[in-house]
C-alpha cells in the first residue's frame, strides 16, 4: 500500500507529492536561475533582471581569452575521449572474456580513479608533471583527464559487452572469419552503443573537469572551467553565467544523445 | 537460430578439447589460465605510470619529507588548527549525507510511485542536475545565496528575517551547495532498490493489520536498506574529498581537508604535511569504499551467461 498510490491514505499521498514538487523545484532552481541570469541586463546580477539583453553573450564571444579557453576545452575533451575509449576497449574485453583469476580485483583497480578523491589525484599528477617539466602542456591536461575518464568508458563498454552473446561472434569465426575480423565486423557494431556512451561520459568528464585542470593550467593554456574558476575568484560577472549556460546546453545535448542511444539499444535487443 | 549457434559453440569447444566444464579435471596450463589478460596491458601501463606511481610517490612523501618519520602525522593530529580541519571535514560530510538522504528519500519514493511518464520526468530532472556542470551549479548557488541574493531578498520581503543571512563564505554555504550536488547520488541507487520491491509485500503488511506507520518502519524501510546504505556511504565518501564547492562557497576560516591539502601544496609548498593529510583521506576513503563494495550483491564483471 505504500507503493500503490491509490491505496495510500490521501493526506500521506498529498504530502509526498508536495514534498516531491518542492525537491524537484530545488533541483531545477539553480539551473534555470543561471540561464535566465545570462540574459539579464544587470551587471550586479539583480533578480528578476530589470531588462533582457544579449550583451554578455557578445562579450563572451568577442573576448579572445574566453574563446581560447573554450577551444582548449574542446581539444582536450576530444583527445581525452579517444584515448579513454582506445585504452578502455581492450581492457573491457579482457575483463569480460578473460577467465584469469583476480578479475574482480583488477576491475577494482581500474575503477579506483573514480573513488580516490580528485584533489589527491590532482596533487599527485601535478607533482609528477612538475618533476618532468610538463605542467601547463596539452599532454598534462589529456593524461590527467584520461585517468578519471577511463573508469567511465570501461564500465559502459563492459556493460554492453556483457549483454552481447559471444556465440554470434563464434558463428562468424566458424563461417570463416578470423577472430579479429569477427570482432571488428560483428562485435564492435553490436557494442557500439556502449562505446559511444563511454565516449560521451569521457567527453563530459573532461569538459567539466575543474580540480585537475586548475592544477595543470598555465597562463598560456587553460580550459573553460579554469577560466571560469579564475574569473569567479575575482568577481561574479554575468559573463560566467553565459559560460555556465553554454556548459548546461552541452550537458543537455549529450544527455539527449545518450537517451536516444539507450532507446535504440533497447529496441534492438 | 540462437539454439543452433549455442550448439555450434559447444561443438566447437568440445572439438578443441577445452572450455567444456567437467571435460577435464586437470588444471589448465598457466598460459591458458591467463588467456586474454594481455589486453589489459595498455590500460594497466597507463594507470601504473600516471596514477598508481604518482599516488604512491605522493603518499611516501608524507613519511619522508622534510625528515623521515611520522612527524607530519604527529603535527596533523596535535595542532589544534589542523584538528579543526579534520573536524570540519567529517561534520560537513555527515551533515550533507543526512540532508541529502532526507531530501532524496521522498524523491526516490515518488519516482517509484507516480505513473510512469511522471516518474521519467522526475528522473530526468535528477539526471539533468547531476550532469550539469559542477562549476555552473556552484556559481549559481554563490549568486543565489549572497547577501543581496534572491533568497535573502525573498526572505526579507516576506518578513521572515530583518537583515540578510550570511549563507556564503562559511560552512552553511558549503552544506547547502554540497547537499544539492549529492541528492542525485542518493536518489539513483535508492530508486533502483525501491523499484525492485514487490508492492504486494506492503499490501500483505497492511492486510495483517500493520498501521501505515508500522508498515513504513518495519517493512518498507528495511526493504530499502541496501540502496539507502550504499547511497549514503557513497555520498559521505564523496563529500569527504570534495574540493570545488567548499573552495567557492566556503570561507577562508573554516577549511575542509581537500582545501587544506591544496593550500599546503600551492601556498606553503609543504609537501610533507599535504601528503600526510592526503594519505589520511585516501585511507578513510578506501576503508569506506570497501564497506560499500561489501553491500553490492554481485560481481561487476561476472558473466550473465
Amino acid at each position: 500500500m505504500l507503493l500503490t498510490p491509490n491505496a495510500m491514505g490521501r493526506p500521506l499521498r498529498l504530502g509526498l507529492y508536495l514534498t516531491t514538487g518542492a525537491i524537484a523545484a530545488f533541483l531545477l532552481l539553480p539551473i534555470l536561475f543561471i540561464v535566465l541570469l545570462s540574459f539579464g541586463s544587470s551587471q550586479w546580477l539583480v533578480f528578476p533582471p530589470p531588462g533582457w539583453t544579449l550583451k554578455w553573450y557578445g562579450q563572451f564571444f568577442s573576448n579572445p581569452e574566453w574563446m581560447d579557453a573554450a577551444l582548449a576545452s574542446l581539444k582536450v575533451a576530444v583527445l581525452t575521449t579517444f584515448t579513454a575509449v582506445a585504452l578502455g576497449l581492450p581492457s573491457a574485453f579482457a575483463l569480460v572474456r578473460g577467465r584469469f583469476p583476480g578479475r574482480d580485483l583488477l576491475y577494482g583497480l581500474f575503477t579506483l580513479p573514480m573513488i580516490v578523491p580528485l584533489v589527491i589525484i590532482a596533487v599527485a599528477v601535478y607533482a609528477l608533471f612538475l618533476k618532468l617539466g610538463y605542467t601547463g602542456t596539452l599532454l598534462a591536461f589529456v593524461v590527467s583527464h584520461v585517468i578519471v575518464a577511463l573508469p567511465f568508458t570501461i564500465i559502459s563498454i563492459i556493460n554492453s559487452l556483457k549483454l552481447f552473446d559471444q556465440s554470434i561472434e563464434d558463428a562468424a569465426v566458424i563461417c570463416g572469419a578470423s577472430r579479429l575480423q569477427a570482432i571488428v565486423k560483428v562485435t564492435f557494431p553490436a557494442i557500439r552503443p556502449g562505446m559511444i556512451a563511454g565516449g560521451l561520459f569521457a567527453f563530459l568528464v573532461s569538459w567539466d573537469e575543474v580540480v585537475l585542470s586548475v592544477m595543470m593550467a598555465s597562463p598560456e593554456l587553460q580550459t573553460l572551467p579554469v577560466k571560469m574558476w579564475t574569473t569567479l575568484r575575482q568577481d561574479l560577472t554575468p559573463v560566467i553565467a553565459v559560460a555556465s549556460t553554454l556548459l548546461i546546453g552541452l550537458s543537455l545535448l549529450i544527455m539527449i544523445i545518450a537517451a536516444a542511444l539507450r532507446r535504440r539499444n533497447a529496441t534492438n535487443a | 537460430m540462437k539454439v543452433a549457434i549455442n550448439a555450434l559453440h559447444t561443438a566447437q569447444g568440445a572439438a578443441a578439447g577445452s572450455g567444456v566444464p567437467g571435460a577435464t579435471t586437470r588444471r589448465p596450463p598457466l598460459r591458458q589460465r591467463w588467456r586474454g589478460s594481455r589486453n589489459l596491458l595498455p590500460a594497466l601501463l597507463f594507470l601504473g605510470l600516471f596514477f598508481f606511481a604518482p599516488l604512491i610517490g605522493l603518499l611516501l612523501r608524507g613519511v619522508l619529507e622534510p625528515v623521515p618519520g611520522m612527524g607530519n602525522y604527529a603535527q596533523l593530529f596535535a595542532n589544534s588548527a589542523y584538528a579543526r580541519v579534520l573536524f570540519n571535514t567529517f561534520s560537513v560530510a555527515g551533515l550533507v549525507t543526512l540532508i541529502s538522504v532526507l531530501l532524496g528519500f521522498p524523491l526516490a519514493w515518488a519516482i517509484t510511485l507516480v505513473p510512469k511518464g511522471w516518474g521519467r520526468w522526475l528522473l530526468n530532472i535528477v539526471l539533468l542536475s547531476m550532469w550539469t556542470s559542477l562549476l555552473a551549479r556552484t556559481y549559481s548557488w554563490l549568486v543565489l545565496l549572497q547577501a543581496s541574493g534572491v533568497i535573502n531578498k525573498a526572505l526579507m520581503a516576506i518578513g521572515v528575517i530583518d537583515a540578510p543571512l550570511e549563507m556564503v563564505h562559511n560552512l552553511t554555504g558549503v552544506v547547502i551547495g554540497m547537499s544539492y550536488i549529492m541528492i542525485p547520488f542518493i536518489v539513483l541507487p535508492l530508486q533502483a532498490t525501491m523499484q525492485a520491491i514487490d508492492p504486494m509485500v506492503l499490501q500483505a503488511g497492511s492486510i495483517c493489520g500493520a498501521s501505515p506507520w508500522t508498515n513504513f518502519v518495519r517493512v518498507f524501510l528495511p526493504l530499502c536498506r541496501s540502496g539507502l546504505f550504499s547511497g549514503a556511504l557513497m555520498v559521505f565518501v564523496m563529500s569527504l574529498g570534495y574540493y570545488v564547492t567548499p573552495a567557492l562557497l566556503g570561507g577562508a576560516q573554516n577549511m575542509m581537508l581537500p582545501e587544506f591539502i591544496v593550500q599546503q601544496v600551492q601556498s606553503f609548498l609543504n609537501w610533507g604535511l599535504a601528503s600526510a593529510a592526503a594519505a589520511l583521506l585516501v585511507a578513510i576513503t578506501l576503508v569506506l569504499f570497501y564497506f560499500y563494495l561489501k553491500l553490492q550483491p554481485e560481481s561487476p564483471v561476472g558473466n550473465a551467461r
